[in-house]
């Protein structure tokens, strides 16, 4: 279902337009079409970051609790809605719950003419 | 003494409506839900009661980050209340409160209640299973699969895991505090603990765990059957929520589970056909692992016949 894209040597797959994920929003992705969202993707201060949807905590724990919904309400911290873990949402860092201190997976983004991409 | 079970659990969140959106979609009815939150009742009036994390009257959670700020249990009758009062007086606080029931606190931090039971009884079947030689069959053209737009709710609050950081201690409270017993046991891991005046397998499941992870694993609510749990399952997972682990059936205690991320901080689970144990029965002791915790574990497969958009053999991927 994703389209790609040879960029050098890695394959891009594209997500969606970047400015469909507003500042403190998250949303996730399915690229491989596995059924599950793989990988989600938060706006933090402008930033777009991209992190696999796997808590540190259990191997390959899905960490919303509803379909794109990664963030606290405030939208200032990831959450895995397993056990409460807190990530700061720019660099993935644990600061609360039973992984404290461990890091979220980074996936490099790019954007190319307003279109948003993972490399894979 | 005479404990029946969870009355209700209270939750602190950081954002009502979705919170109680999430409930309602699980199942519950709303009773008294506003902007800073309510009361989201089962069949029987138990319940989970949300509020706003910053509200003054919710009292403290165990650890910070935890968002169960009380475990509500229902009792028979008031000798039961006093004679908690009396034993729990020995060495800690216990709040009168102006509803009736009285407060304090376990061993591992966790606020707890005890009630005169509201529950409220009801007599409605739960799911029959047709089969050969059988003495009890469904009536005669009633059909086994809930259909489409039924609606299913949960039946009844089920039980509470709670992650302790001292396991050993955790449970000392609820056995020889308040009359808990262990009807069977992950060696190492901790006990299921049921109260005297309930005849299920737990009300309480207790973990052992570093010190970070101290707080809720998950809590349920126990459906009429696993078809119409499951079903409730299936409909959940429509609706956009995040499925952990299941539709399976545990070993101890024999509930057919599955398990959801929730906004609470812990899985909820949905359960259903929990085995019963009086005081005969013998508990077990098994290592923790998944094999010993779960019989099967099902998956749909929602192409598996040749047709329009399939492989000639179906999909068997």
């Amino acid at each position: 279902m994703a389209t790609t894209h040879e960029a050098g040597l890695a394959a891009l797959l594209r997500l969606c337009r970047a400015d469909e994920i507003g500042e403190a929003q998250s949303r996730g992705f399915d690229p491989d079409d596995e059924g599950q969202d793989s990988l989600f993707v938060v706006r933090w201060q402008g930033q777009l970051h991209g992190w696999r949807n796997a808590c540190p905590h259990i191997d390959g724990a899905p960490m919303a609790w509803r379909r794109d919904a990664y963030l606290n309400a405030e939208g200032t911290r990831i959450v895995c809605h397993a056990h409460g873990a807190e990530f700061v949402p720019d660099t993935g860092l644990c600061v609360q719950g039973p992984c404290r201190g461990e890091r979220l997976s980074r996936l490099e983004l790019v954007v190319i003419d307003g279109e948003l991409f993972v490399t894979s | 003494m005479k404990i029946v079970g969870l009355e209700s659990l209270v939750f602190g969140v950081d954002d009502v409506a979705g919170a109680s959106r999430f409930l309602v979609d699980y199942g519950l009815a709303p009773v008294g839900v506003s902007d800073r939150g309510g009361r989201f009742e089962a069949m029987d009036g138990t319940a989970v009661v949300i509020a706003r994390q910053d509200d003054p009257a919710l009292p403290r959670p165990p650890v910070p980050g935890c968002r169960l700020r009380k475990t509500v249990m229902g009792v028979a009758d008031e000798a039961t209340l006093g004679a908690i009062v009396a034993e729990l007086r020995r060495d800690r606080e216990v709040r009168r409160l102006a509803d009736g029931s009285i407060e304090s606190i376990d061993d591992s931090g966790f606020v707890i209640g005890f009630q005169l039971t509201a529950r409220k009884p009801f007599v409605l079947a739960g799911e029959i299973s047709n089969a050969p030689g059988g003495v009890v069959f469904r009536p005669i053209n009633s059909l086994g699969v809930p259909p489409p737009g039924s609606v299913i709710r949960p039946r009844s609050l089920s039980h509470v895991v709670y992650f302790v950081p001292d396991v050993v201690k955790a449970e000392a409270f609820y056995v020889n505090r308040l009359g808990f017993r262990c009807t069977d046991r992950f060696t190492g891991t901790g006990p299921f603990l049921q109260p005297g005046g309930s005849l299920d397998h737990h009300t309480h499941f207790l973990i052992g765990a570093p010190p970070q992870m101290h707080g809720v694993e998950h809590f349920t609510f126990h459906f009429g059957g696993p078809s119409e749990m499951i079903s409730n399952g299936y409909r959940f997972v429509e609706k956009g929520y995040q499925a952990f682990w299941g539709p399976g059936r545990h070993i101890l205690g024999s509930n057919w589970f599955w398990y959801f991320n929730s906004p609470f901080g812990c899985h909820i689970e949905m359960d259903a056909d929990m085995d019963q144990h009086d005081a005969s029965w013998q508990p077990r002791e098994a290592t923790a692992s998944a094999d010993n915790s779960q019989a099967f574990l099902l998956k749909m497969r929602k192409k598996w016949y040749p047709g329009p958009g399939i492989h000639e053999n179906g999909d068997y991927a």
